[in-house]
């Protein structure tokens, strides 16, 4: 065992842990290594000099001073009062408790009924075939119709004037653009088919904020989805 | 049974059911069971924090914010392990708290090692040898040894105290310290070598 195996078992061997073979070996080396047993004489004799230190006594007093402290501060009639159950030690704590859970109960039921989105109108479905089944139901605007057999082109409310200015940044260009109108006549989606993104900016905000009337298919409200041509070009008749 | 009457083992430590008995007087605010209870713990805690701080005074302020404690969260002694053992965890928790606070502001530096103070002096001289040369040998090995000891980081100093000078077994300590067993074992072995490299630096220094 090396010199340094030795030391590192010093604290088990002075404990008297070490296996007895173990605790041999590190006898035998300490007898034959002087700077071992140098070493561990140190060891024991700093740990004995700490052990063998004189007791320090207590000063007088610890315990009248302690009493006397909880005395004070319990300012009752006895020690009896630290072990009070909590709810006699602080008699506000349970109204406190109650009043709080009431708060946090009418703030959660508050934050449910914001974020629960209104019903949307239920749409007729029964009749899809059976390929789009999977698909979003007819009509609705993920799955919008086209203004063909029976169902009308979405009217515009008033005020669904494109701005001069939005026109005039088209300069020459023509867009072909597809206005998906959701079922309760706002814009659902505008889709710029044709034509230069950057032009048509203004064109595709004013539409998004374009309001329709409803489209009715049999009495009930359907997603239409409509395409149009826009053009600043000013076209007059020819004159002769 | 009368608190003053307490069973004591061979050694003077108190009885397991007398120590529940205490503890269960003292749960009902039987002033005189605590009085008891302080008595029997007060040479044991003011010693270890004497020895974890290096400073009577603290250790007296520390001895009686334990006590304090003690009666404050008795109602949660388990009797997983011995009252006395319970104490020691509090002491060496209050101790090192003390001695963060003591960083927090800077004053590292001022805890040196006390000083023996005169009524130590006495009392080693009442408990050491009569003749004078081995009483002046003695308060400069305790002086050394102290010294010493408070030049170690305090987790080593705090299982050296328990080991050598309490005298716990390393399951008490791990207990008191809340470590495993292997834990303080192998802390131990680096505490006592950390004593003894101070020790020699001391002497080499002189």
């Amino acid at each position: 065992m090396s010199c340094a195996s030795v030391r590192r078992r010093f604290s088990s061997f002075r404990d008297r842990d070490l296996p007895g073979a173990q605790a041999r070996t590190v006898e035998v080396h300490l007898a034959a290594c002087p700077a071992c047993a140098s070493r561990w004489r140190q060891y024991t004799a700093a740990l004995d000099g700490l052990g063998s230190a004189p007791r320090l006594h207590s000063p007088d007093g610890i315990a009248q001073r302690v009493l006397a402290r909880l005395e004070v501060e319990t300012r009752g009639p006895g020690l009896a009062l630290l072990y009070r159950p909590a709810w006699a030690a602080r008699p506000l704590i349970l109204p406190s408790l109650v009043t709080a859970l009431l708060v946090f109960a009418g703030v959660i039921a508050g934050a449910l009924a914001l974020d629960r989105p209104e019903p949307l109108p239920e749409v007729a479905t029964a009749s899809l075939p059976p390929w789009e089944a999977s698909a979003a139901p007819w009509g609705t605007e993920g799955n919008p119709r086209f203004p063909v057999s029976g169902v009308g082109v979405p009217r515009a409310r008033p005020g669904l004037a494109l701005p001069p200015e939005v026109l005039a940044a088209l300069g020459d260009d023509t867009l072909f653009v597809e206005t998906v109108v959701a079922r309760d006549g706002s814009v659902s989606a505008v889709n710029l088919l044709q034509g230069d993104l950057e032009r048509a900016r203004g064109v595709l905000e004013a539409l998004r904020q374009a309001r329709f009337e409803p489209t009715l298919l049999n009495g009930r409200p359907v997603a239409v989805s409509v395409y149009r041509l826009i053009s600043a070009l000013e076209v007059r008749a020819h004159v002769t | 049974m009368s608190s003053r009457e307490l069973a004591l083992t061979a050694d003077g430590a108190v009885r397991p059911a007398a120590e529940r008995g205490l503890v269960e007087q003292c749960r009902r605010g039987n002033a005189e069971a605590f009085a008891r209870l302080v008595a029997l713990h007060e040479a044991m805690v003011f010693n270890l924090a004497c020895r974890l701080l290096g400073h009577p005074e603290e250790a007296r302020d520390a001895a009686q914010e334990v006590f304090l404690q003690v009666y404050r969260v008795l109602g949660r002694f388990e009797g997983r392990s011995t009252l006395r053992t319970w104490i020691y965890r509090i002491v060496v928790n209050h101790c090192r708290n003390r001695r963060r606070f003591w960083m927090r502001r800077q004053r590292a530096q001022a805890l040196p090692l006390q000083e023996l103070t005169p009524a130590d002096e006495g009392r080693l001289s009442r408990a050491a040898s009569p003749t004078p040369e081995e009483l002046l040998a003695r308060r400069e090995e305790a002086r050394r040894v102290q010294d010493a000891l408070h030049r170690v980081s305090f987790a080593h100093r705090a299982v050296l105290v328990l080991r050598e000078v309490e005298g716990l077994s390393c399951a008490e300590i791990a207990l008191a310290l809340d470590v495993a067993e292997g834990t303080v074992k192998s802390r131990l072995a680096r505490a006592r070598d950390a004593l003894r490299a101070q020790l020699q630096a001391r002497e080499a220094a002189r």
